[in-house]
């Protein structure tokens, strides 16, 4: 409101501002067009009085409407264009049919004798380079928390399945002595492109629901920190923080879709006298998360739902956090603060919640797994995460030797160092051929692969994939139209 | 003994030259004499004919060669001699042919290119007929000059007497291939393995983002069903992707032949051997590019 005004000290005294502002009524700010008529400001009323320039061909019509006359063409204008008359697809609907997520198909022939997936079968060493069909309910939860991503090949077969590598087993199990021991496994899984990281999330977070532990995924770090929510700073908190409610509210959907059940019978021990409604001690954690209905109201209920899932000894399952995408909320988001200065990921809230918990700052008092992936294929670089990673990497003697800290790079980030100092790195490899092999008959048995599984066939695969990239050899088996 | 025929059965055929001897002795009779040095073809009589030395200087020129009035000199030249020696050596023994190491003797077209004259077929042939049986003489005992007539019809290049290089496989059972294309170069080692291959130290995915490039990588050790029982460790240099893939075959293919050279004729037929000799065609002046012409503009 006041901006008109303060714009106006700007101008140079003249004749047309000599008029005392103070006189004039100050009305509240509207913009000066609008392409709707009722909101404009002033809507041009209608007259006869639309003068034409002599000699021209333009006539006036009788709503005012100045009718243009002829007028020349260039000739590359004149081609008569189809005009697609159809309808234009609404907001959002181009972005959903590239997002969404299929998965299953007709066509493709259903696997006899798959065994399904569930709680023993995932940390059971037999089980390594076995394919595992994931059961529907487990399907359902998944999708609840959009686990699943569009870029990964579900939508060829029947039903999803998943290839049980060594490290899904080693992961389940790291998570089984975390939450035996009511420890936090905080890990970050590290990878080359299309190695398979987003589906050892995935079987992380299969194991979590079929153990019941309560699940929090953010599936795309990205959508955290790419200023695509809304956000508001949280009131008292120093340094400022900020809430995104939709995005709670996203979360606070998916957790109560997905772990429903488990809510259900999880009663609340706080009283939560800041909350709108008023909930007693004793009711059921469903219940407060279902009164979540608009943003505006949510942040105060997540933050509720979030202080009794980590309430100590009242019988809390473990927590799944986990994360897709972690170089996204390892620098600055493209929010601003009111002084317009960018903020880091950091000071989002959520986010914080899930670094402080990843860097052990703050520990789940009941057990469970923070779990973050990075992302190799647009994922902006980030010169501290990968230090620290390299450096953890070495620690766990992965690599020989961490790379030195660049001393002239200023784009290192104290903040991410901090974040990333106490965590553990999952380096995904690629595939053995034993592993290859089981996938290369699930893939003939679904009908996608029509040559002999032998020794030959898995070694040419095995050797296009970049010896055994399982992304880059679906790639070169599933993807390329020669079979 | 059997394998040494007497070469006389096989000579019949030079009865056919009689004809023209009897045409070169009627040549002879007609003796002319020029001035010296007058033709480089011709000679004086004096120069051939010690007796005629008194005589004084002949009008006419005698060519050097009999057949010089004839259609085709050079070839009729060639075909005497070897008529000639045909009849001085019928009697040395000859070896069965299958046993004769091979030559690539020049076919008509290029016979008749070298000697530049329009040599018949039928002649020519019956010319290679003699040309054979003189090189069935055996090695030990053929004389030089026979040696010497018979190269006017062998190839400048003979393919048969070529060497090949062998790779060497060494201490660490490593063979080294090098292929090229277009501007690429690749040196592959190639080791008995379990299929595991590196190029420039990263995967082949990594270093080569199109399948249809790494598929011509490997195609040597596909083609020959390979790929599990050979590691490969690769460096490429210059040009593009599929240059540098195309260069890996060839390279891989060279090295796996050295591990196993009776692969060589699938590896041909999975054309893993031949370099591909095409390259970019050089930009001419008065063209935009290599062949394209600039567009015509009137005035």
């Amino acid at each position: 409101m006041s901006v008109p005004h303060s714009l106006r000290c700007l101008l140079r005294p003249s004749a047309t501002t000599s008029i005392p502002q103070r006189i004039a009524p100050i009305t509240a700010f509207t913009a000066p067009f609008s392409s709707s008529s009722i909101l404009a400001k002033n809507p041009t009323p209608p007259s006869s009085k639309a003068k034409v320039p002599l000699g021209s061909r333009a006539k006036v019509l009788p709503g005012g409407h100045i009718r243009a006359g002829k007028k020349m063409q260039l000739g590359k204008f004149k081609k008569n264009r189809q005009i697609d008359k159809s309808r234009p697809p609404a907001p959002g609907e181009r972005k959903a049919y590239r997002k969404r997520v299929t998965l299953s198909n007709n066509n493709a022939l259903p696997v006899e004798g798959l065994e399904e997936m569930n709680a023993q079968t995932m940390v059971d060493p037999a089980k390594v380079g076995r394919m595992l069909a994931l059961p529907n309910e487990l399907v359902d939860q998944l999708r609840a928390v959009e686990a699943f991503k569009s870029t990964q090949t579900w939508n060829m077969f029947r039903q999803p399945s998943m290839l049980q590598r060594k490290e899904a087993r080693e992961l389940a199990e790291k998570m089984q002595t975390a939450a035996g021991k009511g420890d936090t496994l905080k890990l970050v899984i590290s990878g080359d492109r299309l190695v398979g990281k987003s589906m050892l999330l995935l079987q992380a977070i299969s194991y979590a629901y079929l153990n019941n532990w309560i699940v929090l995924h953010i599936p795309e770090g990205q959508e955290m920190t790419n200023g695509s929510t809304e956000y508001a700073p949280i009131p008292n908190t120093q340094p400022a923080q900020y809430s995104q409610q939709a995005y709670a509210l996203r979360m606070l959907q998916s957790l109560r879709k997905a772990n429903q059940k488990l809510l259900l019978d999880l009663k609340t021990v706080f009283p939560h006298p800041d909350l709108v409604q008023h909930f007693p001690v004793g009711t059921s954690l469903l219940q407060v998360a279902n009164a979540a209905k608009e943003p505006d109201t949510t942040w105060p209920i997540f933050n509720a739902i979030l202080q009794e899932l980590t309430a100590e000894g009242a019988g809390r399952p473990p927590i799944l956090f986990s994360l897709d995408g972690l170089s996204f909320i390892m620098k600055m988001s493209e929010y601003r603060s009111p002084a317009f200065e960018v903020i880091h990921a950091h000071d989002l809230a959520i986010v914080r919640r899930f670094v402080d918990y990843l860097s052990g700052k703050t520990k789940l008092p009941n057990g469970g797994a923070v779990i973050a992936a990075t992302s190799r294929g647009n994922s902006p670089r980030n010169p501290s995460m990968e230090l620290m990673i390299a450096k953890q990497e070495a620690n766990q003697g992965l690599i020989d030797q961490p790379p030195a800290k660049e001393p002239y790079n200023r784009k290192y980030d104290d903040r991410v160092e901090a974040a990333l100092s106490n965590m553990e790195v999952l380096k995904l490899q690629s595939v053995s051929r034993s592993e290859a092999r089981s996938l290369m008959e699930y893939w003939a048995a679904s009908g996608l692969l029509r040559t002999a599984v032998d020794e030959q066939a898995v070694s040419d695969k095995w050797i296009l994939g970049g010896n055994g990239n399982v992304g880059e050899m679906e790639r070169a088996t599933l993807l390329t139209m020669r079979y | 003994m059997a394998s040494l025929q007497s070469g006389s059965s096989a000579l019949r055929g030079c009865c056919q030259v009689t004809q023209t001897l009897k045409r070169l002795h009627r040549l002879r009779a007609a003796r002319i004499t020029v001035p010296v040095g007058t033709a480089r073809h011709m000679t004086s009589l004096s120069d051939q004919d010690p007796a005629t030395d008194g005589m004084g200087i002949h009008a006419r020129a005698v060519p050097v060669s009999p057949s010089y009035f004839s259609r085709q000199p050079r070839f009729n030249d060639s075909y005497l001699l070897l008529a000639q020696l045909a009849e001085r050596y019928r009697k040395l023994p000859l070896i069965p042919k299958d046993q004769v190491q091979p030559v690539a003797w020049k076919n008509l077209e290029n016979f008749r290119q070298a000697v530049g004259e329009h040599v018949k077929a039928t002649e020519f042939v019956k010319c290679m007929e003699l040309v054979k049986v003189l090189n069935q003489i055996h090695p030990s005992l053929r004389p030089k000059e026979v040696d010497d007539a018979l190269l006017v019809f062998k190839k400048a290049v003979q393919p048969y007497s070529n060497i090949e290089k062998t790779i060497p496989i060494d201490k660490f059972g490593r063979a080294l291939g090098t292929g090229r294309r277009k501007q690429s170069v690749a040196r592959a080692w190639v080791v008995e393995g379990t299929g595991e291959m590196l190029v420039n130290g990263k995967t082949l995915a990594d270093a080569f983002g199109r399948v249809h490039d790494r598929e011509s990588a490997t195609w040597a050790l596909r083609a020959t069903s390979r790929t599990d029982k050979y590691n490969v460790w690769a460096l490429v240099e210059g040009g593009g992707t599929t240059g540098q893939a195309e260069a890996l075959t060839l390279a891989i293919g060279k090295a796996l032949m050295a591990h196993e050279p009776a692969l060589k004729p699938a590896l041909r037929r999975a054309g893993c051997v031949t370099r591909d000799p095409r390259k970019v065609e050089r930009k001419k002046p008065g063209h935009v590019k290599a062949r394209k012409m600039p567009a015509w503009v009137k005035r």
